[in-house]
């Protein structure tokens, strides 16, 4: 009786086996799975597309940006110039704020459907470029159906990775001071000027804290764009080539500097300062009057103004201005697998050198890079703040040096390093030296040395 | 007597837990300079103009955001209710080869951070045709009716496994098949389920931000939780009063439709009847 | 898996067949649960095959590579275990990640399921204005992770925020909350409580389905409220409650939104608020090292799938169900 039961048992058992074949469906799908990114891989580099010979044909291309409903207003403006010279081409917008942006490129890159033109910075413009994302622009520029001749040439410049041109800077930006002229006037006290000394400035700064009961500035050993701007007074640079183009004393002297700035009261509590260190304008503590002075770049001032009811100044980082340089604020980049390649060019080309768009564009993106609209445009500027920000710009534009390289690949993880590396110094949880260590380290092994 | 001690516990925690809420409708009448630099409840100039800024801030009205948030919320609603629903009763109630390791893999599917499957899922969509196109919800809707949400998958198993067996004994018993049991003993008993399965998906599509982000286009298709982030651009405009009105108002429907719904929950369930 | 040794049916020639016809005829409709079973299942498994299931096993194949988003599939590396052997032995960043998240876990799911049952037990009563009380209550899980949210919360938890007002009036001097490395993650805890509504929801939907009837048997046997909470309450929400469990500790260990907005995207200050998927989101997209970020994932996905099965292993000794089956 119990063998017969057994052996039912193990019959049942075969029966199920072959009855139902979940174990060959899990095979399969682990197979076709496997087999999967290879077939989809192909499919999304496939078309490395053919460029229409009509130049009549019809052509829509998918336009790609980040900023606000005034960016998009413009954008949308200078767009439809252009469809109004060539009518076959139309153009598939989408905008959205800069939080999440770069997520969707990439995922959007990704499926093999990144847009024909799309916005990008300096933060990522390396990762794209060095993984054959971008077109490179330069036969165009050769062929002259892009010209850059216009445009300051380390501005061209500044679009350039591994020697080929990975975009078109659109918006020239550089570092600006802003600090709270209100403030200062109402206690008597001096404004700070271009080209005072890191050391004057800070013993500035320590007075203001005294006299006003704010202190005197943000501190910005946290800031990216502040630690390359005193690396390059000093003869180096945040990348040279490959490598990273300072070295661990560097980064601790540093720390250091600030770390006695914090200790004279030149600037708020580590806690303050830890608001101060996001990147958004309405954080900034000249705006929320934590602080006196914030380290931004010079064309946010506009937008600064508009989150405050005192009045605002500004004026290069301290140091020798020379050193500061014409940064691309952003860049419009083509895709390389894109099916309009031409056209692609030629409306970036339009944009960037046409009078008209120019001028609608106007500075909301910084300073035109084109010379000659920059000069119209700026003419016709009205905002008080928005004059002030480009009369400190084209007075300093004078004085600048060649720009510095694209930024690496990795340049995003540097820059939160920093961040990170500081606070431990302002928080007081790490020495200067052990900080700076530690981000040194971080920092080669995010750009792969 | 008894029912003060507990309304005063009651209104305390709530005067806790809604002060945040209260601030941000203070905030949202103050204008862009006293947002940054006033941080009291009380707006010290009443700026109504955020409401009627944020609303007709872009191209399109931002009543257009809210049509197209509704749609997919109720249909994803749907599409939950009745995808999971289905399946819940197979994991609860019904016996079947390898019910136990699809069990396992339904609650493992809740386990892998999603991050990492946008990409994965995006390329896998794209490859399908779903993505873009003149209606680009496809991707966002499609999985919702085939019970890809394991959270509510698992809800209702649980919901179901608290509904005695003894009435679908005595409803076999009678000569029931498994459908007959579904429709006719454990629908009726799953209101609780579904109500809560209702109000979950209709939120979670209402606040879902990253999907939709994903694979949206088009400023008229745009969502709420998108539309919100265009206020504010990090590098430029900070248009933060009419960010918070409009935050405010989004949350109108999404309460509306709870305290519409959770109505369903006051009824207990008397299952003396049903026992025969 | 329980086999049944029931005859096969081609071998019912067995004379001696003493199995009841009712058994027999439970046989058939075991066959019948087979095709039922799997037809309620199809919209499910169709869903798991076509949507889940390759995007699961792609990025399981991707964490053994060196995918980097923007290169296409068909270029990535393979590198074996390198990124595993990466994670846990030259990533400092990563194991902070854990430990936050362990801590964030640990403390704040039980405080929340415990605020949710409090308050659902408050609301269990029909007064009026209940359905009211309810959504209020409910209103700040309305908020999700909207940036709103977050400018809200690190002006009442910074230096002069509401929080230290009201310490003020005690004497007692606030430090920073949200600014400030040590109490991060707190201010991150304290708004994953806030946010307790969710849960409440659910427990109330529960605390609704138990038969009204059981509560009129106790007090006919003479059992006051305390008792009825411990006797029918308690042991007939225990599946409601340990679906919350399971359910807010996967959500704990998975939390992301409410950190992201809250630290502006770092995890700061100083990776205080650094969680687990905060990390892996900035692994994957900000520094695209996407094969990274997928062993990360699935790392994950062993360590939770433990904690889950260890959840389901003890539930047997306390969760009661009504449908008396074992699970």
């Amino acid at each position: 009786m119990r063998l017969a039961s057994t052996e039912v048992a193990t019959r049942t058992t075969r029966d199920h086996r072959t009855r139902y074949p979940a174990g060959r469906l899990g095979r399969g799908l682990l197979a076709a799975a496997l087999a999967l990114p290879l077939m989809l891989g192909a499919a999304a580099c496939g078309k490395d597309g053919g460029t229409t010979t009509d130049p009549n044909a019809p052509v829509e291309l998918s336009f790609f940006w980040w900023g606000g409903e005034a960016r998009a207003k413009l954008t949308e403006d200078a767009l439809a110039l252009y469809t109004k010279k060539h009518p076959n081409v139309t153009f598939k917008k989408t905008w959205q704020a800069n939080q999440g942006y770069f997520d969707k490129l990439a995922t959007l890159t990704a499926g093999g459907a990144a847009p024909d033109i799309f916005q990008i910075d300096d933060n990522f413009l390396t990762e794209y470029a060095a993984r054959n994302v971008t077109l490179d622009l330069k036969p165009y520029q050769d062929k002259g159906k892009l010209d850059l001749s216009k445009f300051p040439p380390s501005l061209a410049q500044y679009g350039v990775v591994d020697g080929k041109l990975a975009g078109v800077a659109f918006g020239e930006n550089t570092q600006g001071l802003v600090y709270n002229k209100t403030l200062l006037q109402k206690h008597s006290l001096p404004d700070p000027t271009t080209g005072m000394s890191w050391a004057d400035f800070i013993s500035w700064a320590e007075n203001v804290s005294k006299t006003t009961k704010v202190p005197g500035t943000m501190d910005p050993s946290a800031d990216y764009k502040a630690f390359w701007l005193w690396l390059r007074q000093q003869g180096k640079d945040l990348y040279k080539g490959n490598q990273l183009g300072f070295t661990e004393q560097d980064v601790t002297a540093w720390f250091d500097l600030w770390k006695g700035a914090r200790a004279r009261g030149a600037t708020p509590t580590p806690d303050v300062i830890h608001e101060g260190n996001a990147t958004d304008i309405s954080k900034q503590l000249v705006v929320t009057g934590k602080a006196a002075t914030s380290w931004v770049w010079a064309n946010q001032m506009p937008e600064l103004k508009k989150s405050t009811k005192d009045e605002l100044g500004v004026i290069a980082y301290p140091g020798d201005p020379t050193a500061q340089w014409a940064r691309a604020s952003m860049y419009f980049s083509v895709f390389r697998n894109s099916p309009h390649k031409d056209v692609a060019v030629d409306v970036v080309n339009f944009l960037a050198n046409d009078l008209e768009a120019g001028k609608v564009l106007g500075t909301e993106r910084g300073l035109p890079s084109n010379l000659d609209i920059r000069r119209t445009v700026a003419d016709s500027v009205t905002d008080t703040s928005m004059k002030l920000s480009i009369q400190i710009e084209t007075e300093l534009g004078t004085k600048f040096g060649p720009s510095p390289q694209v930024p690496l690949k990795g340049h995003s993880k540097v820059r939160s390093e920093l961040i990170k590396a500081a606070e431990e110094v302002q928080f007081g949880r790490q020495t200067p030296a052990a900080s700076a260590a530690a981000f040194f380290a971080a920092c080669k092994a995010a750009i792969g040395t | 007597m008894r029912t003060w001690p507990r309304t005063v516990v009651l209104l305390a925690i709530l005067a806790v837990v809604l002060y945040p809420l209260v601030w941000m409708v203070g905030t949202s009448f103050k204008s862009q300079a006293e947002i940054v630099n006033n941080i009291g409840l009380v707006p010290r100039e009443f700026t109504p103009g955020n409401f009627a800024r944020g609303w007709t801030n872009f191209d399109v009205s931002f009543g257009r955001f809210f049509l197209n948030n509704a749609m997919v919320s109720l249909l994803t609603v749907v599409g939950n209710a009745v995808s999971c629903l289905l399946a819940a009763y197979a994991f609860a109630r019904l016996r079947f080869r390898l019910r136990r390791l699809w069990f396992a893999v339904m609650i493992g599917t809740l386990l892998l951070p999603g991050h990492v499957l946008i990409v994965p899922q995006y390329i896998l969509f794209r490859t399908f045709g779903w993505v873009g196109g003149n209606w680009p919800y496809l991707p966002l809707l499609v999985p919702q009716f085939l019970a890809t949400e394991a959270f509510f998958v698992f809800l209702m198993v649980q919901f179901m496994r608290g509904i005695p067996r003894e009435l679908d004994e005595a409803a076999k018993i009678d000569g029931a098949s498994s459908f007959t049991v579904f429709f006719h003993v454990i629908l009726p008993l799953s209101r609780p389920a579904l109500v809560t399965t209702a109000i979950f998906s209709f939120i979670w599509t209402w606040n879902d931000f990253f999907r939709q982000l994903v694979y949206l286009s088009d400023l008229e298709d745009y969502t709420v939780p998108v539309a919100l982030t265009l206020f504010i651009d990090s590098t430029s405009e900070s248009a933060v009063g009419p960010m918070f009105a409009m935050s405010l108002l989004s949350l109108v429907p999404v309460f509306l439709f709870f305290v519409a719904f959770q109505r369903l929950l006051v009824e207990g369930i008397n299952t003396s009847g049903l026992k025969g | 898996m329980a086999l049944r040794t029931e005859p096969a049916p081609a071998r019912s020639s067995e004379p001696v067949n003493r199995t009841p016809a009712a058994k027999r005829g439970s046989g058939r409709r075991h066959d019948r649960d087979e095709v039922a079973g799997y037809v309620f299942l199809s919209p499910w498994l169709l869903g798991l095959m076509g949507v889940t299931a390759i995007p699961m096993l792609l990025s399981l194949y991707l964490s053994f590579t060196n995918y980097d988003v923007l290169s296409p599939l068909s270029e990535v590396e393979f590198v074996g275990w390198a990124n595993y052997r990466r994670m846990f032995t030259s990533d400092p960043s990563y194991l902070h990640s854990v430990r936050v998240t362990l801590s964030f876990a640990l403390i704040a799911v039980p405080l929340k399921l415990a605020t949710a049952l409090g308050v659902a037990l408050l609301l269990n009563r029909a007064f009026r204005g209940v359905g009211v009380f309810r959504g209020l209550f409910y209103l700040p899980s309305l908020l999700g992770g909207s940036v709103a949210l977050a400018i809200v919360w690190v002006n009442v938890f910074n230096r002069e925020g509401a929080f230290n007002s009201l310490l003020a009036v005690f004497g007692i001097e606030g430090a920073p909350w949200v600014n400030d490395p040590r109490f991060a993650l707190e201010t991150l805890m304290v708004l994953a409580i806030w946010q307790f509504g969710a849960p409440m929801v659910i427990f109330l939907a529960g605390l609704k389905q138990v038969p009204l009837e059981l509560y009129e048997a106790a007090s006919v046997d003479g059992a006051g409220a305390w008792r009825k909470f411990f006797h029918v309450t308690l042991p007939m929400l225990s599946p409601v409650i340990f679906f919350n469990l399971v359910l807010e500790t996967i959500n704990g260990f998975q939390g992301f939104t409410s950190a992201f907005v809250l630290s502006n995207g770092t995890g700061g200050p100083v990776d205080a608020t650094l969680m687990y998927t905060l990390n892996l989101y900035l692994t994957g997209f900000t520094e695209l090292e996407m094969g990274y970020a997928s062993a990360m994932a699935w790392v994950f996905l062993v360590a939770i799938a433990l904690i889950t099965t260890l959840l389901f292993a003890t539930g047997r000794f306390w969760v009661h169900y009504s449908d008396a089956e074992d699970r």
